[in-house]
């Protein structure tokens, strides 16, 4: 069984320790430091999200997406045919994202995460996985002036996305992961999803997995289990419903099971986690589950996120232990 | 001579730099409260004075007092605190708070400073207060089994404050969910906690809205238990004086019509702020119709702020005089 998380980790600590990505924005905004410095403790706070994961005791990492401004704008900026719009607010978080503005032809010119990827394996104690924001929830979120449908949108993020996939693929990449949590908000459109997912992972051949949440998979269930993902990851939190459609028919992929409410403070004891996912996994072989929070972590403060992360590792040994 | 238009702000002016600074040295433990305190009453007297001097007929104390909405609450109720920081977006991190126990009501949150601006003044000044739905929605809650029940306990807290401001004399009284246009499920919550906060209060109770937010929960949001809707007009091209076209308006309520974009540099023209209070009054006869600025003037400096807020109060006195109203 594999701990893990869905993508994102909060960039800063809390006072008195010092919020060093901050403060080297704000310098780097004034003029102050170069971009060569802010790239170092860019690498720096990175190094410090993978140790702090591996630390919770996680069997598998992200690099914390700390260089991300927000789950479209990295990528957005990056790809030819976009420009960045007036601030949005990100599903029904207290977030917010720069809308993505698409102007022209979607193209993909140069690996956007290989780098980051890179780094992070390099840093690592623990496996990394890759992560990329679906082109999907991509579409749904930006203002398109172009292709004049959601569908036509999301099928140009989708090329781009693979060759992306692709170029992680090439870079030694060994798990993909791609989070779509806006087709929750649309599943009539489920279809088109499903034709979209081909030709994203084409030519993948690297395990590859779909994080859906912020809701549950009632009426696309278990129609998900025919996508071209090794692995599905659902929203236990937010998703009441998944539980009961798990009952419903027999998950035949790896299952990632998201039990730990990344957007509330409270504190889940490791004795809830384990009889969690015990109840929610009976029946699945253990190497088959990966356990996570709901969703990325940068909605709770930094220690409130570590102290999670802690529980959820121990929670998963303990589960692990009586399903073995 | 009937009495009508009546002139008032939504409630927010920005922060003096010498208050913002003050304020940033305390959060680093580098200034007294006493010391912020008196910075806090001085921006509040030039504020009262600035209102005077333009002219408004009701006033507000500013909020020299508060940072956050959400936050200004959770640092002060009983049960609740802030918690650590959380990005909202960019490089922009705040202390989103926590519901840690029973939400009760101790002390007064908001009197004092109420009380301190009324006291400058022979015009009535509006009591300011954040709804049940937002303060809730607005921070982690660790405590209550559902949100519904945090935000009825919470109704009781605002309610409690609310009849302290009516009981000190506050006339007009603000209650604002800007909240509630992200989740328009939410919608019945909201209505029924705002109708446990105004139940039996005398005072004129009024909730702000913008506009898109309004669209997002129109018509079910006229249903809110206040007496007044302020909103958002200029900025939208009074767009929202289309929906009331058909005598949809509650007969028995008010309008606060936003005739002044916050959001712009620009000043208007006196013609045109004319022209905006004359879509109101297409919906509302004058009294029951009151001029305002679309938001919370926080966006614009005093310079911006008051050259706009002169604009118009000029625009009221022309349009009062051809209706030969007082």
């Amino acid at each position: 069984m594999i701990a893990t998380v869905v993508s994102s980790y909060p960039k800063i600590p809390n006072r008195p320790s010092p919020a060093r990505l901050r403060n080297a924005i704000n310098r780097f905004d004034r003029g102050a430091i170069t971009e060569e410095e802010i790239r170092r403790i860019e690498d720096e706070v990175t190094e410090e999200a993978l140790q702090q994961q591996a630390e919770a005791g996680l069997d598998l990492v992200t690099d914390g997406q700390i260089r991300w401004e927000d789950e479209q704008t990295y990528l957005a900026r990056q790809l030819n045919g976009i420009s960045l719009n007036g601030l949005t607010r990100w599903f029904d978080t207290n977030m917010y994202y720069r809308q993505p503005v698409i102007e022209g032809a979607i193209t993909w010119q140069k690996p956007i995460t290989v780098d980051d990827y890179r780094f992070a394996v390099e840093h690592s104690e623990k496996p990394v996985k890759a992560v990329l924001t679906g082109p999907y929830t991509l579409a749904r979120l930006s203002v398109d002036q172009h292709y004049g449908s959601v569908g036509a949108l999301a099928k140009a993020y989708a090329g781009a996305l693979n060759r992306e996939a692709k170029a992680l693929q090439e870079a030694g990449a060994t798990l993909i992961q791609f989070n779509e949590p806006a087709i929750l908000q649309h599943k009539r459109e489920f279809e088109q999803f499903a034709g979209l997912c081909r030709s994203l992972v084409d030519g993948i051949t690297v395990e590859t997995s779909l994080y859906l949440y912020f809701g549950d998979a009632e009426g696309i269930y278990p129609q998900i289990l025919d996508l071209p993902f090794q692995l599905i990851g659902l929203d236990f939190v937010m998703g009441a419903k998944n539980e009961a459609l798990l009952q419903s028919a027999p998950f035949t992929k790896k299952l990632g099971l998201g039990i730990i409410d990344a957007r509330n403070t409270k504190l889940e004891s490791v004795d809830e986690i384990a009889e969690r996912i015990r109840s929610l996994a009976a029946g699945l072989a253990s190497d088959q589950i990966h356990v996570s929070p709901s969703a990325g972590l940068e909605f709770l403060p930094r220690e409130v996120a570590q102290e999670k992360l802690r529980r959820l590792a121990q929670g998963v040994r303990q589960a692990e232990a009586v399903l073995v | 001579m009937t009495k009508g238009l009546l002139t008032t702000t939504v409630g927010s002016f920005s922060k003096p730099d010498a208050l913002q600074r003050a304020r940033n040295q305390y959060a680093r433990g580098k200034l007294s409260r006493e010391e912020l305190l008196e910075l806090e009453r001085e921006a509040t007297r030039d504020v009262i004075a600035l209102q005077e001097d333009i002219g408004l007929d009701i006033l507000v104390d500013g909020e020299m007092a508060r940072g956050d909405m959400v936050a200004y609450f959770g640092e002060l109720l009983p049960g609740m605190e802030l918690g650590g920081l959380v990005r909202s977006y960019g490089n922009r991190y705040y202390h989103k708070p926590i519901i840690k126990d029973d939400v009760h009501w101790q002390e007064p949150l908001t009197l004092e400073m109420w009380r301190f601006a009324q006291d400058l003044t022979d015009k009535p000044v509006k009591g300011m207060l954040t709804g049940p739905y937002t303060i809730v929605e607005w921070s982690f809650d660790e405590y209550y089994p559902s949100r519904r029940d945090a935000v009825l306990a919470m109704a009781q807290v605002i309610r409690r404050e609310a009849q302290e401001l009516e009981q000190a004399g506050a006339k007009y009284i603000q209650i604002d969910e800007p909240a509630l246009s992200t989740r328009v499920d939410d919608l019945e919550m909201a209505l029924e906690g705002m109708a446990v906060v105004t139940e039996g209060i005398k005072a004129k109770t009024i909730t702000h809205v913008c506009y898109g937010d309004f669209a997002s929960v129109y018509p079910g949001f006229l249903e809110m238990a206040v007496q007044q809707f302020d909103l958002e007009a200029a900025n939208s091209n009074y767009d929202v004086a289309d929906m009331f076209t058909n005598g949809t308006f509650p007969e028995e309520k008010e309008i606060a019509w936003g005739v002044i974009d916050v959001h712009s540099h620009v000043v208007e023209s006196v013609d045109q702020v004319k022209a905006g209070i004359k879509r109101g009054l297409e919906i509302l006869p004058p009294e029951r119709l009151y001029i305002d600025p679309d938001c919370g003037l926080k966006t614009r400096t005093w310079e911006e702020a008051t050259e706009k807020l002169r604009v118009m109060v000029e625009a009221v006195r022309a349009v009062r005089e051809e209706l030969g109203i007082e």
